[in-house]
Formats: C-alpha cells, structure tokens, sequence
C-alpha cells in the first residue's frame, strides 16, 4: 500500500471507531425524540454515568474475576454499566418527565437540561473531580494490516456496536413490544385506543435507549482510558448533531448519522485542521439543515396541530 | 427615586469606612468547580495555611481579623469577570489571589485594576497579562516567555533534537507557551514540522496523532494541560507514533502518570516555573503539614501559600482597611521569604529571578533535572 491509502485507511478507521460511539448515544436520542417528541438533554450525561458505572467495574472484576479471560471481564463490566444506566434512565424519566407529560414541550426540555446538571454534579461529588483513570481490562493487543494499525478495543467496539445495532432493528421491527414502541411514535393517543401502555412504552424506551449509551461510554472509557464528569457534555452533544444529523426519530439514521459524522470529524483532523474539525462538523449540520431540514433519512413529518 | 440614589451610596461608603474593627479579607480566585477543580482546591487549600498562620501572629492591624473568600472562576473567563466585580464591590476586601487560568487573569487583571483591588497570581504564565500596564496587578510566577525558550534551547541543545511538532489546546496560556517554544526552536534553527491546535475537553486525537505521525517529527511539544496530555501519549502509543514528549508546567502533575499509565508517560520532559516542593529544604514543613491534612500536595498548593501570603504581610505593614495603602506596600515589597524562595517584583508585577526548572518522568514521578535561569533582558 502506499503510504497516502495507508494513512487515508487509518484516518477512516479513527473516524469509524468514535463515529461507532456517536451512533450508539444517538440511538438514545433518537428514540426518546420519536416517542416523546423530547430532546433529552441528560442523554449525554447517562452516556458518561455508563462510562463511570464501567470504570468501577472494572475495579470490582479486578478483584472478583482475577485471572478470568478478557471477556469474561467485558462481558460484566457491560452488564453492570447497562443494568445501572438502565435504572438510572427509568428513574430520571419516572421522577423529571413523566409528572411533566402534558405539560408545554419546552417544560420537559427545562426538566431535561436541570437533570443533566443534577448528574453531572453528582458524579463529580462521588467519583471527585480529577480525571479518572480506567483500569486495563484488555490485553494490549494491536494488528498491523499492511501498515494500519487495529487495536483490540476497535474491534469490540465494532463487534459490539454492529450487533447491538442489529439486535434493537430486530427488536423494533418483529417484537410486540417493538411494534408498540413504533405504534406509539406515530401516534399515542391511537395506540392507547387499540390497548398499548404509552407509560410502558415510554418506559422501555428510556431502559432501551440509556443500556445502549452505556455500552458507549464502557467502550469510549476502554478507548480512551480516562474519563471526566463533564465528557458527556461534548459526546452528547455530538451524539445529539448526528442524531439530527440522520433524521432525529429514525433509528437507521441515528447510526448512520454517528458514523458519518465520526468519520467526517477524522477526516477534518486528520486532513484540514484539528482545531477546525468541530467547525466542519457542525458547519456540515447547518448545511444540511438548510437543504434537507429531516436530515439524511428522516422523513417529512408534516407539523403536528 | 434616582436622586436618592447616590445619598445611599454614600450613606453605604460611610458605613463601610466607619466600621474599623470590622474583618477585612482577601479573595481566592479559581476554578473550584469542574474539570480543573483539582487544581483551584490544591491552591484554595495553600492559601487557607497561609490564613491560618497570619491568624496565630494575631489580627493583621487593630482587631481586625482576615477571612478568605473562595471565589469559583469555573476556569471561565466570563466567570471571573462576575467574581472580579463581586469581589471589588465588597469594601472588606483587601486584595485577591487568582487566578488560575491565563484567561481568567487577563480578562479579571482589569475590574481588579479598575477597583484598585492587589491582585496576586500564584500560576498565570501568560507573558501578555503583565504588559496591559495595571498596577495592580501581581505575579509570584514565571511567564512563558520563559518556560517556551526555556524548553526550546533544552530541545534542541541537550536533546540535540531538530525536527519536532507543536500542538496547543489554543487556550491563552497554551497557545503562549507553544508560540513562546516555537519561535525560540526556529531562531535556533530548528524545524517545526507542523504546528496544530486541540479542543481542551476533547477526548479523541487519534487523527491528529495519525497526521502527526505522517511527517515523522523526534519531538511533539505540547502547550496545554495533564488531561489531555495524558490522552495523547496514550493514543500516540497505540498508533505506535514513538516519539519523545515535552510539555510546559501545565502537564507538570503526579495525576499525569496515573491517567496514562507509567510506563507510557516515561520520559516525558517538562519545564516547571520553580521547582518541585517536595525539593526545597524550606518548604519541607510546609509539605508535611499540607500532606497531613489534605492528602497529596498538588503543584500549585505551595504557589497558593506564597501568594496568600506576601499578599497578607503588604496588608499587615498597610495597617488599614485601605486599598491603595495595601497596593503600595506590596509596590514597595522586597525579598518577602516565600517558602519556593525570596519573592520581588519588577515594575510590571513580574516576579524577578523566577528560574525555570526542566524535570523528566521517571517511573510515574517527574525526577528534576536541572535548572535554568532566565536570560537576562
């Protein structure tokens, strides 16, 4: 290979690996917005709880599973960090939005923002607010593919994203409760007439959505190896722009949207300017916006009276 | 009712001239909150020891005794200028230690100026603060046009290394300390390959690394904080850009080789304005006493200490409740025994023979190497 496909292929794949985590934050985005028409905002924030819930499993597996194979540990570490983000997200949509439901949109968005504060000052009052490191659970595998370079942690994390992604397509197209989730996204008050539980609904989206972003932020405190309580701001940021990015309320959009914007952010470091590249990112959006308002796979919803 | 107005604000002055036995304080500005927290408390903390051995001598003039007033900059700009006018509106503050960020300083040095407030920065490096030409402004720090040469002749003499990149996270303090070490290697004529900016906060440099790697430098010089440092040698050993590392005093923390791992932060140069306290003789009851009540001492804590305290003892020889009064003595301020070495100030507010010191990272600790001492102008 030469040494411009080399680099050009590296690129992609830096571009690939945090546009994998982008998708699986804005697959949360994305489906609370279909069913409650609600950006919630502490979406990121679940991401970097997830991300901690991680870290500190990671210090129990330590001690619990020493000498256990790697994904052993990996696969306890995510169950923690889903099962943990997944009660946390039911009971933040339990206690800040549901009392709110029926009241004006931009109260539950008010609602959302505070919680998202709520978290991110809590976290930093448990875990303190130093940088944290992440404990190494993997092996520091890497593979040389004619001269790009894999690490062991891209692989999981597009093993893990890939299939998460086919499991909740699955899921929301052949399941009941899937079929009941869409039901309700197109129109609520119809789907409480044929007998779904819109509360139900809403409920498992939320335990959905915030297992999903916690898979996230496991893989982005594997990758990176250490985490702040203010990570989830710019994550769930750029989670959110790709989210609208795809068509907010589509799911496939969701994933494309994140993996589109990843590599289009490493492209921009890689080949403009790293100081520039959330210009570009952003700058792409309201491109976008201005042509294609639904994003790439949204479709036109006519406003709603 | 507006005419009022000003009979009030009168009445208010009165009232706050009239009450002599009243307590004076000074502030302590910093990010006390957020991602540099740690950074703020480790100074609030040194201050609070200075405090407290100014209230063992006694009150600082009649009963009047000193509190200090914590002020949270959350390392915003913005911020600091709403604690800098919080601060000059309150009559019974004397003076303020702050702020952290070169930002904050700067944006801070003129409501503190306007409110004839001393100002003291125990870490503010910016070389460009100081020549906005307020009075009262204050620092016990070396500027990085001393630390960026500095690390620049170290580079490339010690080193012998000629052909490096510079990345900042394009913060004032970061951007300083790159152009300050880029300007300085190309006058010696060395090669900047490439010069890049970061976003602090940012998590994935993997495609800057990547470029990076592309034009094969020897050396990436890094302006900027630990955090992200921590995350670029990391990243770099992934996509296996082996390089040597420097950076200015901004990376200078023991946190540096816990976030990285150890043997990935091995001999990472740094430049630090001073020296290490836990290296100077006289600063070693201080050290004791800090780490037994707070734990680990930060690289800032004894700057907070010194700081607290010349700004304390100019209150002491002022003896009044009187701005300008503490503005001159501090103006008049001469070799105050700071515990990091002898304090004075140059006409800008500048601390005088202030050296430079260059350390490495030696199993998790950053070992001292030598010392420089800034060219005189």
């Amino acid at each position: 290979m030469t040494p411009g496909l080399e680099l050009f292929l590296q690129q992609l794949l830096n571009g690939l690996t945090i546009g994998m985590v982008y998708a699986l934050i804005a697959l949360g985005y994305t489906m609370v917005y279909g069913v409650l028409q609600l950006i919630n905002f502490a979406h990121g924030e679940i991401f970097m709880v997830g991300g901690y819930l991680a870290l500190t499993a990671a210090g129990l597996a330590a001690s619990l599973f020493a000498g256990a194979p790697f994904f052993v540990v990996l696969l306890f570490i995510f169950l923690v960090s889903m099962a943990g983000a997944a009660l946390l997200g039911a009971a933040i949509e339990r206690s800040a939005y549901r009392p709110l439901r029926g009241s004006p949109k931009l109260t539950v968005l008010i609602s959302s923002i505070g919680m998202s504060f709520v978290l991110q000052n809590a976290v930093m009052l448990i875990y303190g607010s130093r940088e944290k490191s992440m404990p190494e659970v993997l092996p520091p595998w890497t593979f040389d593919l004619g001269g790009v370079t894999l690490t062991l942690v891209q692989i999981i994390i597009f093993v893990t994203g890939l299939s998460l992604m086919a499991f909740l397509n699955f899921f929301v197209k052949h399941t009941a409760v899937g079929k009941a989730m869409r039901a309700t996204a197109e129109n609520p008050e119809a789907a409480s007439l044929v007998g779904i539980s819109v509360t139900r609904v809403i409920r498992t989206t939320f335990v959905l959505g915030s297992a999903l972003a916690a898979v996230g932020g496991s893989l982005f405190a594997m990758n990176y190896g250490s985490l702040n309580f203010h990570d989830g701001y710019l994550a769930g940021l750029k989670a959110f722009t790709a989210a609208v990015f795809g068509g907010i309320g589509s799911i496939p959009g969701a994933m494309l949207g994140g993996i589109l914007l990843g590599v289009f952010e490493g492209f921009s470091a890689g080949y403009i300017s790293s100081s520039w590249k959330d210009v570009f990112a952003f700058g792409l959006l309201v491109l976008l916006l201005l042509f294609r308002p639904s994003g790439i796979l949204g479709e036109n919803v006519r406003e709603k009276v | 009712m507006a005419r009022r107005l000003p009979l009030a604000l009168l009445l208010l002055l009165w009232a706050g001239t009239a009450a002599a036995g009243d307590d004076v304080s000074i502030g302590l500005a910093a990010p006390l909150t957020g991602d540099q927290a740690y950074i703020g408390i480790g100074m609030l903390q040194g201050a609070t020891l200075a405090l407290e051995d100014s209230n063992i001598k006694g009150p600082v003039f009649g009963d009047s005794k000193l509190k200090l007033l914590p002020m949270d900059d959350q390392h915003n700009p913005t911020q600091a200028v709403l604690v800098a006018n919080k601060l000059i509106s309150d009559s019974s503050v004397l003076g303020v230690v702050g702020h952290f960020n070169s930002s904050c300083t700067k944006a801070a040095s003129a409501i503190y100026h306007e409110g004839r407030l001393t100002q003291v920065t125990p870490a503010s490096t910016n070389p460009e603060i100081s020549k906005q030409g307020f009075d009262t402004f204050h620092r016990i720090c070396a500027t990085d046009d001393v630390q960026g040469p500095a690390a620049a002749v170290f580079v490339k003499e010690e080193l012998g290394l000629s052909r490096v990149v510079v990345l900042d996270d394009q913060t004032t303090y970061g951007r300083g300390l790159a152009g300050q070490f880029e300007k300085k290697f190309k006058e010696l004529g060395g090669e900047v390959l490439r010069h890049d900016g970061i976003t602090q906060g940012e998590k994935d440099f993997m495609p800057l690394l990547t470029k990076t790697k592309s034009v094969d430098p020897q050396l990436v010089f890094f302006g900027g904080i630990y955090p992200e440092m921590a995350l670029l040698l990391k990243q770099s050993k992934k996509i296996g850009l082996n390089v040597q590392w420097m950076g200015g005093d901004g990376i200078f923390e023991v946190t540096l080789a816990q976030l990285a791992g150890a043997q990935v932060a091995e001999g990472v140069y740094s430049t630090m304005l001073g020296v290490d306290p836990h290296a100077v003789p006289k600063a070693k009851d201080f050290v004791t006493r800090y780490e037994a009540r707070y734990g680990e001492i930060g690289s800032f804590s004894a700057y907070g200490y010194d700081a607290a305290g010349v700004l304390i003892e100019a209150i002491r020889r002022a003896g009044k409740n009187d701005r300008e009064a503490v503005l001159a003595e501090m103006k008049k301020m001469k070799d105050y025994p700071g515990i990091l070495g002898p304090i004075n100030f140059d006409a800008n507010g500048d601390a005088i023979g202030k050296s430079v010191g260059i350390y490495r990272m030696e199993s998790g600790k950053f070992k001292f190497l030598k010392e420089v001492k800034p060219a005189s102008e």
